[in-house]
């Protein structure tokens, strides 16, 4: 299979660092090997909130979550945090965020570019990751903004702010793919009197697109039949990294994340998604999806979308705080995303809206910004809860973590500090040196990211 | 369940007034009485009431007190309001409301004349768009009154208004018009300036910029001592040729860009100056000691290291947005610690709806309480933090008699929240503007009941 071996040689090249297990070893955890944090009131975010529960942190995954009075079974060697009066989450997973890019969000030169990388714009020094992490910001997913209609490949990160920058990737995490819709791309193409600059051009530049890696494909498909056939004679076609991402979403090897407001366009995109066969992971800001979330429900396609930000476009312009929770009422995952180097602060917070908007439990709040946008990653198996086998990618909070009192007073990641607000300076174990000043604000919707 | 049960009780209240008055759209408490009974007071001027009674009497607060301490007329519609908090309309220092729609669309704003840099004579009054549908957003959650204000690309970029956020036009709405000078002093006003390809005009520096505004106050004054001694302004118009100099009739030409200065070189009203960085305070404060200036300073998030000066100088502050993100290598409460840090310096503050970048603006004014809190949450004392979006607000915009607080004379402009007013968590259950129940409703409730069929 040849073609499989080059396939190969291109994951390698596209994307080696997330997936090398050398690398993969780097990013284990430094600290001690034992840890218990006891007496908290751990909200696990996968069943229930425990009072006065403890946890135990063995080799940076969780070894036992252990209710009042029980014991968690640690060694009488372990280093005890007594969290007596705190709450303990599970880190906080953004789904949307453009942090640490270097302001190059948005390479819109063409409406498709799914072969860029973001990890190639990743700044681990970034100051964004570090106050992000002072917000109890554990995983990130890094995407391309929203000027093309197909940008490019997101990358996923563990803020172990201090550590290098290889350490910092989400080890062997699904790779994703941003897709945008709506005013940008026409906005930003259509400026330019370049094609798409309506919807119908935006959606037929989708279809050419996938018809390309169609055919791209079958060059493929019989070129390797030539091979198997032992035809000597046979020539491989170029490859081109353009098209062998896009293959990559018909063949189902990307996660498909799309920026999208309206009702109208989830319809769409779901229509195009089964027609050329891939599924869409979520829609991001989807901020009228309470309009249509029975139909969308059944493709289990998630939703990352803002707590209350409205009118700002006029696509925005239908939406209502209470999106959250009526779309997760009509069988839709939601999480809360930040979009923003600000709001990642505090998303937390966010998610305590939800309670006033609709009324989700608080169970139901943090699972908005933990397991739920863990999901749309594709690393609801490793983050997002406090669950035994889990990494220890945990917060202690002062208080509820849903108020707006919330501070985050450790954070935790694969069961090592990474941040201690009571430790003098930045607070942070790992980081002593020079901050970068990324600059932007960490938008795709910021007109200046939009490529204009 | 006994919330719910109250909540209920109290909605069905709000219906009784407005079957009552026959008027569904606007209904009306004034002229009549209303006592709200059992709920925890805030009242921002004295402490905390639990279990008060409050009466409104033609839209004004009538009487404060505990239960059984204040006695209510038998006339009186009761709003029962255990387990709810009463506390007056909330103030938002800072807000666009009325100069802005959607966003992104140019034709729906209406919010700075950049065509100059000096533009005092910029009415806010005149592009209010009291129809907004971001007013009753705002409103829902309690946000009562508000400055507005024009965009910050000038220097000196309008005349502020003081709103009411109902009312039966908008003239009612408006409680003060040009109630103070929004200025703005930093790198933003710069624009015309060299860096990104700009077109290289003054005032392409700050040094441009505080130039200009000097010249500005200086011609202002020159005006006004011209205008008051009209015998020597032929004088004072060189380029004028002979022949008009000798029409000594002509009658005086007004200026209104000079003349909108001269409110506030008299100290008559403030203005409001928006500045970030330390440095950048200092030399505004040096103008404004030169020209006598009644100043509020806004934002100062980049400021920390001039919080002694800024307290000596015994200015009142909106500060921040306290999401400002701090400047790499600060620490990551650098600005969130900022409203507490001049609150303990004796610094009366105030805190505004303002986002830190990013959508926000007029749009998330229903926020204000959440900012507050936040700046509880990292150090300010709670009942600071509330007086920072009440009472401190209606003192230094000149309405410290009139709103701010539950107190006896004050507008009847009352909130009923099921929490805490500052917790992200808490709903706000029913709002009374000029003593009026407000309709809960606005565009987002009528969407949300829509598609909840």
């Amino acid at each position: 299979m040849r073609f499989h071996r080059i396939s190969a040689c291109l994951l390698v090249g596209i994307v080696p660092l997330a997936s090398h297990p050398v690398l993969a070893q780097s990013a284990a955890p430094q600290s001690a090997p034992d840890l218990v944090i006891k007496n908290a009131t751990v909200m696990t975010a996968s069943h229930g909130t425990l009072e006065h529960g403890a946890v135990w942190v063995h080799a940076g995954k969780i070894a036992a979550v252990a209710a009042q009075g029980a014991s968690t079974g640690a060694p009488s060697s372990a280093l005890v945090v007594d969290a007596t009066g705190k709450w303990l989450t599970p880190g906080i997973v953004d789904p949307h965020s453009h942090s640490a890019l270097s302001s190059d969000v948005n390479e819109a030169t063409s409406p498709v570019t799914p072969s860029m990388m973001m990890i190639d714009a990743f700044d681990n020094r970034d100051k964004a990751l570090y106050l992000a992490l002072a917000g109890g910001v554990t995983t990130e997913l890094l995407l391309h903004g929203s000027a093309n209609m197909i940008g490019g490949q997101a990358v996923v990160i563990k803020n172990k702010f201090g550590l290098s920058r290889d350490a910092m990737l989400f080890p062997n995490a699904p790779r994703s793919i941003k897709f945008a819709s709506g005013e940008n791309p026409k906005r930003v193409y259509g400026s330019r009197n370049q094609l798409p600059s309506t919807r119908m051009g935006n959606f037929e530049v989708m279809r050419q697109s996938f018809e390309n890696a169609k055919s791209y494909m079958a060059g493929w498909d019989a070129y390797n039949a030539k091979v198997a056939k032992g035809d000597k004679t046979a020539t491989a076609p170029k490859v081109d990294l353009k098209l062998e991402a896009l293959a990559d979403v018909l063949r189902g090897k990307l996660y498909v994340q799309i920026h999208c407001y309206r009702a109208d366009e989830f319809l769409t995109e779901e229509a195009i998604a089964h027609e050329y066969g891939y599924k869409i992971r979520a829609f991001h800001h989807a901020l009228e999806m309470y309009k249509v979330a029975g139909q969308i429900a059944p493709e289990n396609t998630a939703i990352a979308t803002f707590s209350d930000w409205w009118g700002y476009k006029d696509e925005a312009w239908d939406a209502i705080p209470w999106n959250a929770v009526m779309s997760m009422r009509k069988g839709v995952r939601v999480a809360l995303k930040s979009d923003s180097n600000d709001h990642i602060r505090r998303l937390n917070s966010e998610a305590g809206k939800m309670v006033r908007y609709g009324g989700a439990t608080e169970d139901e709040a943090i699972r908005m910004v933990t397991l739920n946008p863990a999901w749309i990653i594709g690393v609801d198996d490793r983050v997002g809860s406090i669950d035994v086998g889990k990494d220890a990618d945990l917060v202690v909070w002062n208080v509820d973590p849903l108020s707006t009192y919330a501070r985050a007073e450790k954070v935790y990641i694969d069961g090592d500090l990474f941040f201690d607000s009571s430790a003098a300076g930045f607070g942070t174990p790992h980081f002593t040196g020079v901050m970068h000043d990324g600059g932007g604000f960490g938008s795709d919707d910021e007109t200046a990211e939009d490529g204009d | 369940m006994k919330t719910t049960a109250m909540v209920t009780s109290l909605l069905l209240t709000a219906a009784i007034v407005v079957s009552a008055q026959n008027k569904p759209v606007t209904p009306t408490l004034k002229s009549t009485s209303a006592a709200i009974t059992g709920g925890k007071l805030l009242t921002v001027s004295h402490g905390v009431i639990e279990n008060g009674t409050l009466l409104i009497v033609d839209g004004k607060i009538a009487a404060v007190g505990a239960a059984g301490k204040v006695t209510v007329p038998k006339d009186a519609i009761v709003v029962d309001a255990r387990g709810l908090t009463v506390y007056p309309g909330l103030i938002d220092p800072d807000s666009t409301l009325g100069l802005t729609e959607v966003g992104s669309d140019q034709n729906s704003n209406d919010l700075a004349e950049p065509s100059d840099e000096i533009m005092p004579h910029m009415h806010v009054a005149d592009a209010f768009h009291a129809e907004t549908e971001l007013i009753p957003v705002a409103r829902l959650n309690g946000v009562t009154n508000a400055v507005v204000a024009p965009g910050t690309d000038d220097s000196v970029a309008g005349q502020d208004i003081f709103i009411q956020l109902a009312g039966a036009n908008r003239d009612a709405m408006i409680l003060g018009r040009d109630v103070a000078l929004a200025m703005n002093f930093g790198a933003e006003q710069r624009r015309r300036g060299g860096r990104g390809g700009g077109k290289s005009e003054f005032p392409s520096t700050r040094m441009g910029l505080i130039t200009q505004l000097r010249q500005s106050l200086l011609d202002a004054q020159h005006y006004e001592a011209t205008r008051n001694t009209p015998d020597k302004k032929t004088e004072d118009k060189p380029g004028e040729k002979g022949e008009k100099a000798d029409k000594g009739e002509k009658p005086f030409e007004r200026d209104l860009k000079l003349e909108a200065l001269l409110p506030y070189l008299h100290g008559e009203r403030p203005v409001v100056v928006g500045l970030y960085e330390g440095y950048d305070v200092e030399t505004f404060m040096r103008v404004a000691a030169e020209f006598h200036l009644k100043v509020i300073l806004n934002h100062v998030t980049r400021s920390q290291e001039i919080l002694d000066e800024i307290a000596a100088w015994k200015v009142p502050v909106i500060v921040g947005p306290i999401y400002e993100m701090p400047r790499a290598n600060e620490r990551f409460d650098a600005v969130y610690s900022l409203p507490a840090e001049l609150a303990k310096r004796g610094v009366k503050i105030a805190i505004s709806s303002a986002e830190a970048g990013g959508p926000g603006g007029a749009h998330s004014v229903r926020n204000l309480p959440y900012a507050a809190g936040f700046a509880a949450a990292y150090g300010l004392p709670y009942e600071d933090a509330l007086k920072a979006i009440t009472l401190n607000v209606a003192e230094m915009f000149g309405f410290g008699d009139k709103l701010g607080s539950l107190d006896v004379g004050k507008t009847a402009n009352i909130v009923l929240a099921n929490g805490d007013p500052l917790d992200v968590r808490t709903e706000v259950k029913q709002v009374y503007i000029d003593g009026v129940v407000q309709p809960m409703v606005s565009r987002q409730t009528r969407l949300r009941d829509e598609y909840s069929k």
